[in-house]
């Protein structure tokens, strides 16, 4: 997926939404006639600024490293499940922050998501990942695809990467974390087990959580109302969509 | 599971025909085969299959229903990476609840199917 049929489709989307006249007010993520919702917009702003901020476990440039190596991993030709990125010529920058295993997360995680075992996972970590650091990685890559895949499909131009804040990660564990039913660490906190899945490293929670609430629903009305329509669609309409691409990624849960 | 338990609450029969593809006809939701070809071009990235998907939704539904049907499927290509980059196995209730429908919505050969074993530890 290149910069070239983005650039022509968003042409295509802006000549059919410009003849109905839609307007966006203010500052915004995205320079385009159609009508993204305020609140959408701005979490996406939000997130790239978040993105290119120290974490838990990464700095603002290896946070921003990620970002740039899931774009990587979108617009390559597709390598196979089990093809290592860093062994095919050119692929991955030498100059790159982040180290292999976490590149070949990036790159997994991004195009072949269904495909990922436990076995895998222990593989990262055996090279010397740290288990939440892992986790923080995950987040960043779940977030990039939701945020990237938006415009690329409205045929928007992606946000532009910032430059990365200063700062170091706060490497704060949070005391009950502990593997439990994931393979990664996390918190007794109650909820659906996709919810618990990045508590252990609570910004990228709160983040992914943001994202959700935004362009699904918010927290627990996800379970606790099953009814209500929300912005311009049907509950169940949103469900088919959601239905559909769970299973285009092969995703069991 | 929700688009079952969604769909109880409309009027007409909401099925599982449409999570299997756009072939499967609309499942009983306005503008469901629309829906589901807008999440398989998005899925395929190929530029002409989205132009073309964008505009007739476009046309059939409008410019809202297309930004937030996109949304929604984005979340989801999110939702997705986050339980299968974490290991992350159905909950013991969804469990129960689905075994009757993943069948036939084929996902259970799924490599990333991951069950919540009775004695707690996966």
């Amino acid at each position: 997926m290149g910069s070239g049929w983005r650039f022509a489709h968003s042409e295509s989307a802006h000549s059919a939404t410009a003849a109905l006249g839609w307007k966006n007010q203010g500052m915004s993520a995205y320079a385009t006639e159609l009508p993204i919702r305020k609140e959408l917009d701005a979490a996406h702003a939000a997130a790239m600024a978040e993105w290119s901020a120290p974490g838990t476990w990464w700095t603002g440039a290896q946070r921003l490293a990620i970002v740039d190596e899931v774009r990587r991993a979108r617009d390559a030709e597709p390598l196979a499940p089990w093809q290592v990125p860093s062994s095919v010529e050119r692929v991955v920058s030498d100059e790159s922050e982040l180290p292999s295993p976490v590149v070949e997360v990036v790159w997994r995680l991004t195009n072949h998501p269904g495909t990922l075992t436990a076995d895998w996972y222990a593989s990262i970590l055996a090279r010397g990942v740290d288990a939440l650091a892992y986790v923080e990685v995950v987040s960043i890559v779940a977030q990039v695809n939701c945020v990237d895949r938006f415009a690329d499909a409205l045929g928007l131009e992606r946000m532009a990467v910032p430059e990365a804040q200063d700062g170091e990660p706060s490497g704060e564990v949070p005391a009950d974390a502990e593997v439990r039913l994931h393979w990664v660490p996390t918190r007794d906190i109650g909820g659906p087990n996709v919810w618990l899945a990045l508590s252990g490293v609570p910004d990228e929670l709160a983040a992914r959580s943001r994202l959700s609430a935004t362009q699904y629903v918010d927290g627990a009305a996800v379970f606790t109302d099953v009814v209500s329509d929300r912005f311009s669609l049907q509950r169940v309409q949103m469900e088919l969509v959601a239905a559909r691409t769970s299973k285009l990624n092969e995703c069991f849960y | 599971m929700l688009l079952g338990l969604s769909g109880l609450h409309r009027e007409g029969e909401v099925t599982l025909d449409a999570v299997n593809g756009s072939t499967g006809g609309d499942g009983g939701v306005m503008h469901g085969r629309l829906l589901v070809r807008l999440v398989e071009a998005m899925w395929e990235g190929d530029p002409g299959l989205l132009t073309a998907v964008c505009d007739d939704l476009l046309a059939a539904a409008g410019a809202d229903v297309l930004v937030d049907a996109v949304a929604v499927s984005a979340n989801f290509h999110m939702m997705t990476r986050v339980a299968d980059g974490t290991g992350t196995p159905l909950d013991p209730g969804t469990d129960e609840a689905s075994e009757g429908f993943r069948h036939q919505i084929g996902v259970n050969d799924l490599v990333s199917r991951r069950h919540v074993p009775s004695g707690g530890r996966e």
